[in-house]
């Protein structure tokens, strides 16, 4: 069944806006930092990501198939109320995807290549994983089609939400209008969530709509006296390409087979955590931090 | 065989859109290290620790510093730096590669630090 694509059909608008960004960035007419060795880790992981999706997109599509068979009512396709409340629902589950892919270090495993650039620009965007598949977090948009939302419906409302995040990864938008960043997830809400400052650690994890974040208190607005600083809590210290895909599964891999006995622990904790506590989690930087912040300004001036 | 060509044709795509970001950044590379800025680095990454000692890469990509018994690595990313903390004697019996100093990391995201240091292992501060 051929259905419709909202990703590729908006690939030549993403060639287009990357190079824009690029050649404006260039000529000092925006604000964007790139750099080739980070582009092509960027492009290539989007590229490629492109072919891994295909290897599981069958088997989610026909466990959503199967479970739509199942369904609890019948959606129809074409009613507006059905768009927006697919539109809503879908946004909701992405909202707890990305907290999951977060907050669980499996999750994190597949997921940590697309905040691994220390620049944010519009190629960051496409720095897509490529073991989300294997990661198996399409289970978590399969209730949709039990609900009765066709599985086309569904994935088309994945397709426009993907979409809607590309131009959001940009510092050449500052803030937009009040009441548009009060509702929606914009260039400032997610340049937070790609930052590794401790204050900006593990916050708005929206897709589209910032609400959930703002519902779920994990909203962090961006702040003008602390500039963001991008990537990784502990940066990549190499471009292969392989290991910015793979780094966190192999980091996994050996943990486990170094003390198996905290499997558990090693898959499902938060990203960094350790059996004796000897690694950085988002909570143990977020907690020095604070202190810290509390000490200085105990301190006070002499 | 239509997935076929729209991949190679996303291929030209990203060749032309890296060799633009090659054009667009020639020139404009990170300047070498001086102890400021490593400094500065090294209290963003490591918030708190006392630096005892640094030494700078004779070509201004990384440094490393001793606070206490370890050892605060920074080595250039592009126009970033990857840092770390490993044993000061791991670092200060680290060998070299290509008459550069190779510092073992241990992480597979960062495997090593290879720094152009003048002298190694530095004379280290006195207690």
């Amino acid at each position: 069944m051929k259905t419709l694509d909202p990703v590729t059909l908006a690939t030549p608008f993403f060639i287009a806006t990357v190079i824009l960004e690029i050649v404006l960035a260039r000529f000092g007419k925006l604000k964007a930092t790139y750099e080739t060795s980070d582009t092509a880790v960027s492009l290539t992981m989007g590229l490629v990501s492109s072919i891994a999706g295909l290897l599981t997109a069958g088997l989610s599509f026909a466990a959503a198939m199967w479970i739509y068979q199942h369904r609890l009512f019948t959606i129809p396709m074409t009613a507006i109320w059905a768009w927006i409340a697919v539109f809503l629902l879908e946004d909701l589950t992405y909202y707890w995807f990305h907290r999951l892919s977060h907050e669980r270090r499996f999750w994190w495993a597949s997921h940590v290549n697309h905040h691994s650039s220390q620049h944010y620009n519009l190629s960051t965007a496409l720095r897509q994983t490529w073991t989300g598949g294997v990661a198996g977090t399409w289970v978590l948009w399969l209730p949709l089609s039990f609900l009765g939302f066709p599985p086309a419906m569904v994935a088309i409302q994945k397709g426009i939400s993907l979409v809607y995040q590309y131009w959001i990864h940009t510092e050449a938008i500052r803030r937009l209008p009040a009441p548009f960043e009060a509702v929606f997830n914009t260039p400032s809400h997610h340049r937070v969530h790609h930052a590794r400052n401790p204050r900006y650690l593990d916050r708005n994890y929206a897709g589209i709509l910032i609400v959930w974040d703002r519902m779920f208190g994990t909203f962090q607005p961006e702040l003008d006296e602390e500039a963001c600083r991008y990537g990784l809590v502990h940066n990549l210290g190499t471009f292969n390409i392989l290991r910015v895909a793979f780094h966190e599964w192999i980091g996994i891999g050996q943990d486990i087979v170094r003390q198996p006995r905290h499997t558990l622990g090693w898959l499902f904790g938060p990203p960094g955590w350790s059996p004796d506590g000897s690694r950085d989690t988002s909570a143990s930087l977020k907690a020095r931090w604070a202190a810290r912040q509390a000490a200085g300004a105990g301190r006070g001036p002499a | 065989m239509g997935a076929l060509i729209q991949f190679a044709v996303s291929a030209v795509a990203v060749a032309l859109m890296v060799g633009l970001a090659a054009w667009a950044t020639r020139g404009r590379g990170a300047p070498p290290l001086d102890e400021a800025t490593a400094r500065h680095w090294l209290d963003d990454e490591f918030p708190g620790r006392p630096v005892d000692g640094l030494w700078l890469a004779s070509d201004g990509k990384g440094a490393v510093a001793k606070s206490g018994d370890d050892a605060l690595v920074l080595s250039r990313m592009g126009v970033g730096y990857a840092a770390r903390k490993v044993a000061w004697a791991k670092a200060a019996g680290a060998g070299l590669e290509d008459g550069r100093v190779c510092i073992p990391l241990a992480d597979i995201a960062a495997p090593k630090a290879v720094l152009a240091m003048s002298a190694w292992p530095p004379k280290e501060p006195a207690a």
